[in-house]
């Protein structure tokens, strides 16, 4: 009686034997020998960090400046979606600012530091132009800079979203009801965007907490625990268990913040249904946020504008006249061509392998009567869970004595992995709302399950397929904290490279790389997009 | 022939249907009638293969179909929502099934569907550019050109507004005195079921509450549920046509 076929079952079982040697298994040799001495399993490698007091600053660093990059990317994020959503800004604007804010998640975020040095350092573009220094760019004040331009586009596309569930018609009510302004903002705006505005922080300040890019590059002498991680396990005096630990406490926080996430959904509010209305036209508000969000939007760009000249001009910022040199010198380098190389063949093996992984996952949850199927979920929540670097170091620990040490198979492995929830979810999204009795109608015509899904579900899912390949892709692409430890020197890509790079101050190598990296994501994406309006046409 | 004997049906330890036994001839319809929650849907499932019954035998002719898989019954259903699939046509969906079976139909067969289906100018239209009543004869079509032995319709005129909804009405019947095609609809409205059917089972709370034709039903409900589901439902609309128009409607 339409039972779950066995081929399902083996499918299934490969999956989830993929995600025990691959998410599993090397968590649980990361906790193992968190806990290793040399006299058997103890606290001790605990007890010997906290006596070290480097890393409790480098946590209660790591916790402040977050926090506070956090507040300002929700608060930003938030001034631009209701601009967006609110008010009566003239449209294309309206499309311009929504593309825009996108642009940093196209780079890696160790491209963000240097960018931030050649804007804002004593002879950036940005400090010659207003004619003195903003601010010290070494330690708390890049690092916050850094990490609002980071977070920032996905706090944006939270409270974008969530703004997308909230029915307007409620702000008109509420003015009709007599509500002062202030009062129908809080009733008919702020209360129903609380989840959205909440999960905003946690999802900011988790991406600050575990990022390594911009430390890397502006961190200076303000320890945070990415760096103090990375300095443990590739310093000087490698010490794999000390590492451990440090990997562990990063987990928590990770952890706590995922649980929060889930909990501040709770918080958001659900229309029954929602109308398509606009706002009546307010001159003083419409001009007011639309300078406003220019100005977010063009302040955090105009960052990234110096990379787009430096590498063009013969030595910046002392010499500004025109060259290709530095573009041909990448070009000509068989070794920068090189990185670049493996990075696109990493990013397109990830985005295939990843993007059949996940959409393979998504469909024995929601196709199927699998009666293990929800171990699909608890997979993407722990993916989701891990950062890139804990993950790196898990890898690093379990497979540093194998075959796989070294090669492209580990870096596309961790890609898949770590980036797993996002394209998983969408798969999960865009099957969910197909109809059921597909595979029973397949079957009554003839068919078997995988003919259907051949035949019929796979082409009606096209759209999030792309989605998910673009997502894999450019992520994999701009991806520094996963990779760092497993990168050698014959499978390095590009973002590894730049880290590298960086030794030898050797910046226009770094911008004219970043900027491959950009065209080719932005290249990707608009093939993407173009595919899915195409399949949207039809 | 389709009987049924003893069926039997529990979700979660709740009683879903309980001891449901009937029988139909070939070339008949009959509606499955019941408030919501009653179990029709349920059954239609049972019949068709797609839940497997606790207790009791399902037979069709001299077959007993009771532990046969769905795929291998030769029934067929057209779904509430139609289930058609939206990256193929209206003419692709018509031919889906006969790729799998080769021989069974040709063409002019599939030509007498769809010019008794009247979906000739349709065919090469999307999904989404189809009204409800279009969609609604691509899924019947569908169905059709694969000749099963038995139809089962879930609620097939729920999405359906009035003039169209008796258009194919009228259809369904044609379709079971033309293919002598057994029928299975299952309906929550009294008034679709006494219609259309040859016979009507009526379930409540997962038990059959009177099994006949339509005019047993109307003539001798079985007891006071059936009274006042069917017969009070009927009488109301019937007043409300009189307020309105008067006799001469009535």
């Amino acid at each position: 009686m339409h039972k779950v076929k066995p081929e399902l079952r083996v499918v299934f079982t490969l999956l989830m034997l993929f995600f025990a040697g691959f998410l599993f298994l090397p968590l649980l040799v990361l906790l193992i020998r968190s806990l290793e001495t040399g006299e058997g399993f103890s606290f001790a490698n605990y007890a010997a960090v906290w006596e070290g007091r480097d890393l409790i600053e480098a946590v209660s660093n790591s916790v402040k400046v977050s926090a506070a990059a956090a507040v300002i990317a929700t608060v930003l994020g938030f001034v631009l979606a209701y601009s967006i959503h609110c008010t009566r800004i003239f449209r294309p604007v309206k499309g311009v600012l929504k593309t825009a804010v996108l642009v940093p998640m196209l780079l890696p975020t160790i491209t963000y530091g240097f960018a931030i040095m050649y804007s804002l350092g004593n002879q950036g573009l940005i400090t010659k132009l207003i004619g003195r220094n903003l601010f010290e760019i070494y330690g708390f004040n890049g690092l916050l800079t850094g990490y609002v331009i980071y977070t920032l586009p996905p706090a944006f596309l939270l409270i974008h979203n969530a703004f997308g569930y909230i029915d307007k018609k409620f702000i008109i009510v509420s003015k009709l009801m007599g509500d002062g302004t202030a009062r129908s903002f809080f009733h008919a705006v702020l209360r129903p965007l609380a989840g959205a505005l909440g999960g905003a922080f946690v999802l900011a300040f988790i991406l600050s907490f575990t990022d390594f890019g911009i430390p890397a590059s502006v961190g200076g002498t303000y320890p945070v625990i990415a760096a103090q991680l990375y300095q443990v396990m590739l310093g000087s005096i490698p010490d794999f268990n000390q590492g451990a630990v440090i990997a562990v406490v990063m987990l928590v926080p990770a952890a706590f913040g995922i649980w929060l996430l889930r909990y501040l959904d709770k918080f958001n509010f659900h229309y029954d249904k929602i109308s398509a209305i606009e706002l009546p036209k307010h001159r003083v508000r419409d001009t007011g946020l639309g300078v406003l969000s220019s100005v977010i939007v063009t302040g955090m760009l105009s960052v990234f504008a110096v990379m787009f000249a430096a590498p063009f001009m013969n030595g910046f910022p002392y010499d500004t006249a025109f060259t290709l040199k530095h573009v041909n010198g990448v070009f000509a380098s068989g070794d920068l061509t090189g990185v670049y190389k493996n990075s696109l063949w990493v990013a397109l093996l990830t985005s295939l392998l990843g993007t059949l992984a996940a959409y393979g996952a998504a469909l024995l949850n929601v196709r199927t009567k699998l009666k293990a199927k929800g171990a699909t979920d608890v997979v993407s929540m722990i993916t989701n869970t891990v950062p890139g670097m804990v993950l790196g170091i898990a890898y690093l620990l379990l497979f540093n004595g194998s075959s796989l040490k070294g090669t492209f198979a580990i870096l596309v492995l961790c890609n898949i992995v770590h980036l797993f929830t996002t394209p998983y979810l969408m798969a999960k999204n865009a099957l969910s709302k197909m109809n059921p009795s597909w595979e029973t109608t397949g079957e009554l015509l003839g068919d078997s399950w995988f003919k259907t899904v051949y035949r019929v579900v796979l082409p009606n899912s096209a759209s999030a397929i792309i989605e998910m390949f673009a997502y894999y892709f450019v992520n994999s692409m701009v991806t520094i904290s996963g990779i760092i430890f497993l990168v050698s020197a014959q499978t390095s890509v590009v973002a590894s490279k730049i880290k590298e790079l960086q030794h030898f101050a050797k910046f226009n190598e770094i911008f004219v790389l970043s900027l491959l990296i950009f065209f080719t994501n932005l290249l990707i994406k608009a093939a993407c997009d173009w595919m899915q309006r195409r399949r949207a046409v039809r | 022939m389709l009987k049924l004997q003893h069926i039997g049906k529990q979700f979660d330890g709740k009683t879903v249907l309980d001891d449901i036994s009937f029988e139909i001839g070939t070339g008949e319809i009959m509606s499955l009638l019941g408030p919501s929650g009653s179990g029709k849907t349920t059954l239609l499932h049972l019949i068709l293969g797609l839940t497997g019954a606790d207790r009791g035998s399902i037979r069709f002719g001299d077959e007993d179909l009771t532990r046969v898989p769905m795929k291998k019954r030769g029934f067929n259903i057209v779904f509430q929502d139609y289930a058609l699939f939206p990256n193929l046509n209206a003419y692709d969906n018509i031919l889906y099934g006969l790729r799998n079976k080769k021989g069974r139909v040709n063409a002019a067969e599939v030509q007498e569907y769809i010019d008794f289906l009247e979906l000739a100018p349709h065919l090469n239209k999307n999904i989404g550019e189809l009204s409800g009543g279009q969609k609604q004869r691509v899924a019947l079509a569908r169905t059709l050109v694969t000749k099963p032995r038995l139809l089962l319709l879930d609620e097939p005129l729920s999405a359906l507004d009035g003039v169209i909804k008796e258009s194919i009405k009228q259809r369904l019947q044609s379709i079971a005195r033309e293919f002598r095609l057994t029928t299975v609809i299952v309906t929550h409205d009294p008034e679709e079921a006494l219609t259309m059917s040859d016979k009507i089972l009526i379930i409540n709370q997962g038990r059959i509450a009177q099994f006949g034709t339509p005019q047993d039903i109307i003539d001798r409900p079985a007891d006071e549920f059936v009274e006042q589901f069917i017969i009070k439902q009927l009488s109301i609309k019937r007043q409300n046509i009189l307020n309105l128009f008067g006799e001469m409607y009535a």
